[in-house]
């Protein structure tokens, strides 16, 4: 017979091979060095694949995937929670409700859809934008899952935190989709944090953060200008901006970057730009939209 | 993790308490097999980054889904065939991004980082993670499973959702693609452990 090719003995070897096929080629490497020789190096090659085991997980995969883990523990508790849908949450907010617990359902399941817009930012942090001068926002509260000390962390590189979130300013709502636009100036609250958004997750990263940042740190940055209030307006523009409810200086794909997160309709909206943002100018990285995260 | 009579508890038994509720029960069970999981996802989609992404997709999914879990296979198998599942669809959608090149030092480095082996295994590591590059994704995984981590053809045919004539045939097909790239190692293993074609077929 022929000298059977690479696949041909592989079969043979894997036992695919039956019959006279079989009985011939069996033959054939009797009296054939070179395909014996072949089919050796095909046993050596299982044999080197086995070798070696199985790579245990870096330490700091492992931490991250705990985090991970204990995010959706917390999430799954808060969500059976409970939920107090109060007349006076219903009165501050005129539009189309959902139940919290429908919300926090829907978020798990759903994939969130992609809106986000990642600007590339100088230093980094987690900056909560919260229209303090907006009188007419409804103090309606934040999203649910008080739980979610993790979350911010948990969807971030290995050694991110969630320190330096920042609270919503009192009395700053969450969603005024019904009520009336902002006035300017605006003052925007800035908290820093070390969460790497990579482009696959960005918007299950986001919904994190946004879940969990009711337990964020007490230290936001207020920004009354500067070229990150530019940024925000400017990437906004459209959008009524005292539905602005984000705005993290944080990285993406490695690289400093600004998130702002408004509400649009709905959903929640999502940016992020680069470092050079500002007023006259922006370099969106990408979007994505939220399914409301920050709907009470 | 001793069950609530001290006794250890099973795989089965800590998904059956996960979807009770307890909060800690799918955290022991993933710890009790992260090596392994890791190891599939990784030889799988050949990049740590996207390995680790797979396997957080693949955890979240499997946390949540926990309940329709109906027992018809271990939970390991059902465990790996999440991973394997969400490493396939993140080698789909990247299908349409350029393929890391074998060269791809950096990536190939952090592939070896956590290899116990000294350094010439770790070398030999390195370039059949280069060389398993090359497969189709449906063969690297199969080999992955019963080559490298040494699953049987039935288990591995469990996790894929396949055959097991059709886990042979992936294997064997990838066994005869990879061998061209991983020639130069046959110096790399001494003779005694070199399978003789007279020993008969692969498993």
């Amino acid at each position: 017979m022929t000298h059977p090719d690479s696949d041909v003995l592989a079969e043979f070897r894997a036992g695919l091979v039956t019959g006279r096929r079989r009985a011939a080629i069996a033959s054939h490497l009797t009296a054939c060095d070179r395909c014996a020789g072949l089919s050796d190096q095909l046993g050596e090659l299982t044999a080197l694949l086995a070798a070696g085991g199985p790579p245990a997980m870096p330490d700091d995969v492992a931490r991250r995937l705990d985090l991970v883990l204990a995010t959706e523990a917390a999430n799954r508790n808060s969500s059976e929670r409970p939920v107090e849908d109060s007349a006076a949450h219903r009165a501050s907010d005129p539009g189309p409700r959902r139940s919290r617990n429908y919300r926090l359902i829907t978020q798990r399941i759903l994939l969130p859809a992609a809106a986000v817009i990642v600007l590339a930012a100088g230093g980094y942090g987690l900056s909560r934008v919260a229209g303090g001068s907006s009188p007419s926002r409804a103090a309606s509260g934040t999203a649910a899952a008080p739980a979610v000390s993790a979350a911010a962390s948990a969807f971030s590189a290995p050694s991110a935190s969630a320190h330096g979130l920042a609270k919503p300013a009192s009395g700053a709502g969450l969603r005024s989709v019904a009520g009336p636009a902002m006035e300017a100036p605006v003052t925007f609250q800035v908290v820093t944090s070390v969460t790497d958004y990579r482009r696959p997750t960005l918007a299950q990263q986001l919904e994190h953060e946004l879940r969990s940042y009711p337990r964020a740190a007490e230290r936001p940055q207020l920004l009354t200008s500067g070229p990150v209030k530019g940024c925000v307006l400017r990437v906004t523009a459209g959008t009524s901006p005292g539905t602005v409810v984000l705005v993290e200086k944080a990285r993406f794909q490695g690289q400093p970057a600004i998130v702002i997160v408004a509400v649009s309709g709905h959903h929640d909206q999502a940016w992020v730009t680069a470092s050079g943002c500002s007023a006259s100018g922006d370099q969106v990285l990408a979007t994505a939209t939220l399914p409301g995260t920050s709907t009470p | 993790m001793p069950g609530t009579d001290g006794e250890w508890a099973s795989d089965a038994d800590l998904l059956r308490r996960h979807v009770a509720g307890d909060s800690d029960a799918f955290g022991e069970l993933f710890r009790r097999h992260r090596d392994r999981l890791w190891a599939v996802a990784l030889r799988t989609v050949c990049d740590p980054e996207e390995a680790a992404d797979a396997l957080q997709d693949a955890m979240i999914s499997a946390f949540r889904r926990a309940a329709d879990f109906r027992g018809d296979s271990a939970v390991t198998t059902w465990l790996h065939r999440i991973v394997v599942n969400a490493c396939l669809d993140r080698l789909r959608r990247r299908a349409v991004r350029p393929v890391t090149s074998a060269g791809d030092e950096q990536a190939l480095e952090a592939l070896a980082a956590h290899d116990p082996d000294p350094a010439r295994a770790a070398d030999t590591r390195l370039d059949i993670d280069a060389a398993l590059r090359h497969l189709p994704p449906p063969q690297r995984a199969a080999l992955v499973m019963v080559d490298m981590l040494g699953f049987s053809v039935d288990d591995a045919a469990a996790i894929l959702d396949t055959s097991p004539g059709t886990i042979k045939s992936r294997c064997a097909r990838g066994r005869a693609r990879l061998l061209p790239y991983v020639a130069h190692l046959r110096g790399n293993r001494s003779a005694t452990e070199r399978v003789s074609p007279a020993q008969g077929s692969d498993p």
